[in-house]
């Protein structure tokens, strides 16, 4: 399973453009933040601007790869071992980050402008920058030191954002998630001074190597593993969330639901994958956790009256998925094909989720900012008065349905054939009950949506390609399962 | 194992001081309703932290003990409760707010299963520990401060409170890493991103409760920001 995450040696060096191109990649969303804070751009030209260095040394690393394969880098500085790898699957996340952070911002001057935002709207724009900058360094950091680090930004920076619209539900979920993102981080930390402790190193690589089963490895599994589901709002651990995007910036919310979350559950996985390689109960454990999430957070998703709420709920139940795959990746006697599947699968269905879920913040954002009003009976009319918004809502929840030939229905899929190879039908109950729950909140969003009886509203104009934004994110979730040979390969790649 | 920790009988005597010390201050700052002077004590906690990184040779530590966690860190506690901008609203006192018994015995028995399974572990990283406990007063003051601290976060609804006990429990794992892998140069950093994370974690959350306080009044730290205060 390890050297799925890419830890094993390097056949290249990488070279001095791909040192740049790391560099910038690692930098330049920090840089540009700082930058739109200064100066805060008020059109999405700026932005645009700004962004195409980022995309670019995003495509220079992924052809650094295709070129030379497996690429590390490792600093010694007074004694402590830091080290990066690019494998195939953190070029892929890494990519994904940059074109939903990209987007994110591009949206961001359009829905400033409408909406009243208050004197705190240029801070988001830093934020925004350390957010990207940590999430780019989490997926290729590969020493737990550095993990803890970006982690802890991204944390922190994440709850600045939620913070900012200043209204006093936003503050109080805004606490509540700073508390807990806080204490399980001190729980994260804990599991991390176990193993420093019994095995006196922090590379992953090296810890690959020598950790072996035993009650330690199964403590700090436990105290890592229940810090980072806390980050992650794995399923009971989620209470904290859908509050959180009640009362956020749109930009925000589709950002932290389609990348932060994520973030915490690609170090949990990594980090089990090494701590407890061929466990029986743990990743069982998970995906029962994950079969109960996807039926809770399709109800919550279904009896809500709000839209945002919708919204969220439905990242519940959409993480319930990747649970319940813990026990193909983790288990152990899974025969080599099921587990490649399900790997792929996996990550399929995250890049999918995430891609589809920012489409759908922002379609939501749109609706809301659009009628004022943020309920599910408010969009009556909405069909014929703003076709388009609805238009990106309906692409983006067919991928979340999983409906071919979106990325949802490749990796569901996937992980559909997985589970039967493996026989886990209980597994496949639940895939099968999610896709109908999902199916049950969504048509219910658009039944409200067609009802023409409603008295007419004033709709407030959109800014010129805050759709198109949105519609752009939802077709790269679509597409993604057409072409999913692309980023299938890249996940491959890279065996010893 | 770690050196301090097998030095000789007068110098025991300043552990187990340094010990009692900080168990004792953190479990005043724990569970005193007096918001200012739970406040004083934890730092009066925070400098018993800087002596006891001292006494552990790790200099560097002491020092970013001392600046972040006892300056910094206090002085975000001070503003919180409204001491340090006088005249803006009226400064924080007591805790108010009472909590159902069930829920509290719920909290006290997580609070102890927690102190168990760190206990445990801790004991399978730390073989000798199992047979002679008081040689790390050290350690055992790290496993009763972080189970106390978290009983104590899940116990209170006071936000302010709240954040204290985070704080206290982030000292707590941080004696308890530095009692499991000595004080290495990657334990050192880990250390100190630790409590750079706390600081700017308390900042953030001072800067909220100010807000807070000034958009709703006292009622909005309670339970969930609703209104549920006992008849004092």
């Amino acid at each position: 399973m390890t050297w799925r995450f890419g830890l094993f040696d390097s056949t290249f060096e990488p070279l001095a453009s791909t040192h740049w191109a790391l560099l910038a990649a690692l930098g330049l969303p920090l840089l540009m933040g700082m930058l739109a804070a200064l100066f805060p751009p008020k059109r999405a030209f700026p932005v645009a601007l700004a962004s195409l260095p980022i995309l670019v040394s995003g495509w220079m690393l992924l052809s650094a790869y295709d070129q030379a394969g497996l690429l590390r880098w490792q600093w010694e500085i007074a004694g402590i071992l830091l080290s990066l790898r690019l494998n195939g699957l953190s070029v892929l996340l890494l990519l994904m980050t940059q074109v939903i952070g990209v987007a994110a911002a591009l949206y961001t001057p359009g829905y400033l402008r409408l909406s009243e935002t208050g004197p705190l709207a240029r801070w988001l724009w830093p934020l925004m920058g350390v957010v990207l900058s940590a999430l780019s360094l989490i997926w290729l950091a590969t020493d737990l030191l550095t993990l803890y680090l970006a982690l802890e930004l991204m944390g922190l920076a994440a709850v600045g954002m939620l913070l900012l619209s200043g209204k006093v539900p936003a503050l109080v979920a805004g606490m509540r998630y700073l508390l807990l993102a806080l204490v399980g981080s001190l729980t994260y930390l804990l599991g991390v001074a176990l193993i420093l402790g019994h095995w006196g190193r922090l590379d992953l690589q090296g810890l690959a190597d020598v950790i072996e089963p035993g009650p330690v490895a199964w403590f700090a599994a436990a105290l890592i593993g229940t810090g980072l589901a806390l980050k992650a709002a794995l399923f009971p651990l989620h209470a904290w969330l859908t509050p959180v995007h009640e009362s956020a910036w749109t930009p925000v919310s589709a950002l932290h639901a389609a990348l932060v979350i994520k973030a915490s559950l690609f170090i949990l996985l990594q980090l089990w994958s090494i701590l407890l390689p061929d466990t029986f109960y743990a990743p069982r454990v998970i995906a029962w956790l994950g079969l109960l999430a996807i039926v809770w957070g399709g109800l919550l998703a279904w009896r809500t009256g709000s839209l945002k709420t919708l919204v969220a709920s439905s990242t519940v139940a959409q993480l319930g998925y990747l649970m319940v795959a813990f026990p193909l990746l983790l288990g152990p006697d899974v025969a080599p094909l099921p587990r490649a599947l399900a790997w792929e699968g996996f990550w399929l269905q995250l890049m999918g989720h995430a891609f589809a879920k920012a489409a759908m913040f922002m379609a939501a954002g749109n609706l809301i900012l659009a009628t004022g009003e943020s309920t599910l009976k408010g969009l009556a009319g909405t069909s014929r008065r703003l076709p388009l918004s609805l238009l990106v809502f309906g692409v983006a929840s067919i991928t979340l349905m999983g409906l071919p030939p979106s990325a949802g229905f490749t990796a569901k899929w996937m992980l559909l054939q997985a589970m039967i190879i493996t026989q886990q039908w209980w597994a496949v109950a639940a895939l099968l009950t999610g896709t109908l729950l999902t199916a049950a909140y969504i048509f219910r969003l658009f039944r409200y949506s067609f009802d023409e009886t409603a008295p007419r509203h004033r709709y407030q104009p959109l800014a010129p390609g805050m759709d198109l934004i949105a519609l752009t994110l939802a077709l790269i979730a679509f597409a993604l399962g057409l072409l999913a040979h692309f980023p299938l390969e890249l996940m491959h790649g890279g065996s010893p | 194992m770690i050196a301090p920790f097998d030095a000789l009988e007068p110098l025991e005597a300043v552990e187990m001081l340094l010990a009692l010390c900080l168990t004792a201050s953190a479990l005043v700052c724990l569970f005193d309703r007096h918001l200012l002077r739970a406040c004083c004590f934890f730092v009066a906690f925070a400098a018993s932290m800087t002596l006891a990184w001292w006494w552990l040779e790790a200099p560097w530590l002491a020092a970013v003990e001392l600046v972040l966690g006892v300056v910094l860190t206090g002085a975000c506690f001070f503003y919180a409760l409204g001491h340090v901008s006088p005249g803006v609203s009226s400064p924080l006192e007591r805790d108010r707010f009472s909590e159902p018994w069930p829920r509290v015995a719920m909290r006290v028995f997580l609070a102890l299963a927690w102190f168990v399974m760190v206990g445990a572990a801790i004991r399978y990283v730390i073989a000798d520990m199992a047979y002679s406990p008081s040689q790390h007063p050290l350690l055992l003051a790290g496993v009763v401060i972080a189970a106390s601290a978290l009983g104590a976060f899940a116990l209170h609804r006071h936000l302010l409170r709240r954040l204290l006990a985070f704080n206290i429990l982030g000292s707590g794992v941080f004696m308890l890493l530095a009692g499991v892998a000595g004080t290495s140069a990657s334990a050192q950093v880990l250390i100190s991103v630790g409590l750079l994370v706390a600081w700017l974690g308390s900042m953030l959350g001072a800067l909220l409760i100010r807000q807070l306080l000034h958009l709703e009044g006292v009622e909005a730290l309670g339970p969930d920001g609703k209104s549920k205060e006992s008849a004092t």
